[in-house]
């Protein structure tokens, strides 16, 4: 792929003849086939760099470059899918991005609609990927028209189950983490009406000194009881009695807080100490996917750019390619895979040492 | 182009929706795609017919082809496994030489040389440690290996002139030994930039007082009071763990939670802003380049509201720290062009 597109005429001709594309074509789908042999990871992103500069290094349009790069969309989501891979989240659309020119935003936005429109007309040939299309990112920045089509796919798709397109859509990582606190916040800032028996201790105070007083009534009437557990049990029981008579004497004082549990009309809330990282985590628009496996961005820029920082910010492998977003198929892709796939059997060694070490 | 297996007819119907010289029609579309489409999945799984069905799937994957799929999978790991060696062995020889070539020879002067003609420095540098558990790796080992890492890199950022260093490490033992990291520091300045030139230090963690013993820098004031233009730089450190990742994210939840319970904040005030803020004043601010001296990037847990926009860099199959790595970064850094998303 050196300098113009329109170079290597007869490379391409032949390439492009019906009996060598059906020889690559069966290619693609033994190496598909053979990868599926090995692990795979679970949850792949990727940041769809370089259709800018592909097209300015090719000369043609901004807009073609994209179009270019929804091409590279469609035959690496065909690899994923295939190869047994159940979450694709792709970078799509920044909300930084609305910075570009207008000309551009525009472009981007209309080719959105059109492919959704085209993916709509199809629905019993999604049904065979088994893939349901998920937008995240902010629905109030698109625009009505495009909004609709985003719906009419989604809907579309959502029965789905096999696997998942997570299309970030208005999408920056720091929103999504500020929308994950303020859904958590506004979740545990709701007062709870009838409070779950869950967070209720299972014991009653009321049976319990009820039973201390049946115990004490016993011991009031069996006088032939071993002196030692009536030792041992007497002062403790008077101890509880005391208590029992304490709280009965000090629940006046206290039975405003306590009775606010039941009473509807005090606020009572959950428990802020509760909240988990698994909290954040089912409050991000990824909820429900598995972690991240694998993030992939091309174009040689090694940096997040505000994509999935909560998601792979721990043991996601990350990886920086050199490649443009349109050059980017198989043959870029399967050495990072199969990289990715040695580098986790290598992992499960280690542990695998690590545990016999241990039981040694 | 070449080699996607799709015929000159598909692509043009595929980037245009035109066939033959017509739009296409759904129908068409569909035919077109028929041959790369999977095979559909079976219809709806009725409990009863589940089992027959499972039976009537395998031997349509087929044992044969079953078969040549594994011994592919095998062929390319073995090739892959041995290409991955061999280029790991080549890029160790590379990066053996480039060191000898490039040494800092513990002198500031050279450090400086090295960066002179590089356009812009981050300010902000931040690096990940690991904390070797086992002698294994010789000479990096345990907590001593790990002041020593620290102790030269600070020595390097300080040479270069960045004024912030954060160094993350994910068990978070450094932060129990502030004043002794503050010393061996300052001893490693000393022997880089002699004692009368040596910059001025603070050592800090999240939630902990910065550290900067008041001892050194009156005596060495008296020392150079008249040398009225030795300016002296001043290097901060700061020390990161997994603590300040997530749990801090938690920890702010959770207050938020309270406030709100309380009625002190609604939750619609809360915006990235706010975040922002009050994280940059508990753990850091967002650092502009995060060096990796580690084989592959994997982030362990870093920080990660302030990886927005932050430069990762990693040279593949390096391990353990080296000057290399870190010249190298600073590099790539220079060249590179902040776009923001326009």
């Amino acid at each position: 792929m050196e300098g113009s597109i329109h170079e290597g005429r007869v490379r391409k001709w032949l390439a492009s003849s019906p009996p060598v594309a059906w020889t690559f074509r069966q290619l693609r789908e033994l190496l598909i086939g053979a990868l599926r042999q090995g692990p795979i990871p679970q949850h792949v992103a990727f940041v769809m760099d370089g259709n800018r500069r592909f097209a300015r290094d090719h000369r043609i349009e901004t807009v073609e470059g994209h179009n270019l790069g929804f091409e590279a969309l469609a035959r690496i989501l065909e690899v994923c899918y295939k190869t047994g891979v159940k979450v694709v989240t792709i970078y799509a659309f920044s909300i930084e991005n609305f910075k570009r020119s207008k000309h551009e935003v525009d472009a981007l936005m209309a080719m959105a609609k059109l492919k959704l429109g085209q993916l709509s007309e199809h629905g019993a040939l999604l049904d065979r990927y088994g893939a349901s299309i998920r937008i995240l990112g902010q629905r109030n920045l698109v625009k009505p028209d495009v909004l609709e089509a985003i719906d009419r796919a989604v809907a579309l798709t959502a029965k789905n189950d096999k696997a998942i397109l997570n299309v970030c859509f208005p999408y920056t990582s720091r929103d999504e983490i500020t929308g994950a606190v303020k859904k958590t916040v506004d979740t545990y800032s709701q007062p709870i009406r009838n409070p779950p028996s869950s967070l209720k201790r299972p014991f009653s105070e009321t049976h319990i000194t009820q039973h201390i007083r049946n115990q004490m009534l016993g011991e009031g009437s069996d006088d032939v009881s071993e002196q030692s557990t009536s030792r041992s049990t007497s002062p403790s029981s008077s101890s509880k009695e005391e208590k029992s008579t304490h709280t009965s004497a000090t629940s006046t004082a206290f039975s405003p807080s306590e009775k606010g549990e039941s009473n509807p009309g005090a606020p009572n809330f959950l428990d802020p100490e509760t909240i988990t990282a698994e909290t954040l985590t089912d409050n991000m628009l990824t909820s429900g996917a598995p972690p991240l496996d694998l993030l992939v961005r091309t174009s040689g820029v090694q940096r997040l750019s505000d994509f999935m920082l909560w998601q792979c910010h721990e043991n996601t492998s990350i990886v920086f390619l050199d490649c443009l977003w349109p050059e980017f198929d198989l043959w870029n892709f399967l050495p990072v895979l199969v990289e990715w796939q040695w580098q986790r059997k290598k992992i499960q060694e280690q542990e695998r040492g690590r545990t016999r070490s241990k039981s040694d | 182009m070449a080699s996607t297996g799709i015929t000159p007819k598909e692509s043009t119907a595929f980037r245009r929706g035109v066939v033959n010289g017509r739009p296409i029609t759904p129908k068409e579309r569909e035919d077109m795609l028929k041959p790369f489409l999977p095979d559909p999945p079976p219809p709806l799984p009725s409990p009863a017919k589940a089992q027959a069905e499972t039976a009537s799937l395998k031997p349509r994957v087929g044992p044969v082809r079953n078969f040549v799929h594994f011994v592919i999978y095998h062929i390319i790991a073995f090739v892959f496994s041995v290409f991955f060696r061999f280029r790991r062995a080549w890029r160790l020889v590379k990066s053996k030489v480039v060191a000898l070539l490039k040494y800092h020879h513990r002198t500031p002067e050279f450090i400086q040389r090295d960066v002179k003609h590089l356009d812009r420095l981050p300010q902000h540098l931040s690096v990940i440690l690991d904390l070797h558990e086992n002698d294994e790796d010789q000479g990096s080992a345990g907590l001593e290996g790990l002041v020593n890492d620290v102790c030269e890199i600070a020595a390097w950022t300080a040479s270069a002139g960045i004024p912030f260093l954060s160094v993350y490490e994910k068990t978070g033992k450094l932060k129990g030994y502030i004043p002794q990291t503050h010393r061996s520091v300052s001893q490693t300045f000393e022997a880089y930039f002699g004692a009368r030139r040596k910059p001025t230090l603070s050592v800090r963690a999240p939630h902990v007082q910065s550290y900067s013993p008041p001892l050194t820098p009156p005596q060495s004031d008296s020392a150079e009071s008249n040398d009225p233009t030795n300016e002296r730089q001043h290097l901060t450190l700061l020390l990161l763990s997994a603590t300040d990742g997530r749990d801090t994210m938690i920890d702010l939840t959770k207050t938020l939670a309270d406030m709100a319970q309380h009625g002190t904040l609604k939750p619609k005030h809360i915006d990235a802003n706010l975040i922002d803020v009050e994280l940059r004043d508990a753990v850091s601010t967002e650092p502009d380049l995060l060096i990796l001296f580690s084989p592959k990037v994997v982030l362990e847990g870093y920080p990660p509201w302030q990886l927005r926009l932050t430069e990762i860099f990693h040279l593949p199959d390096n391990k353990g720290v080296n000057y290399q790595v870190f010249l190298r970064a600073l590099h790539k850094y220079a060249k590179v062009e902040m776009r923001l998303g326009r």
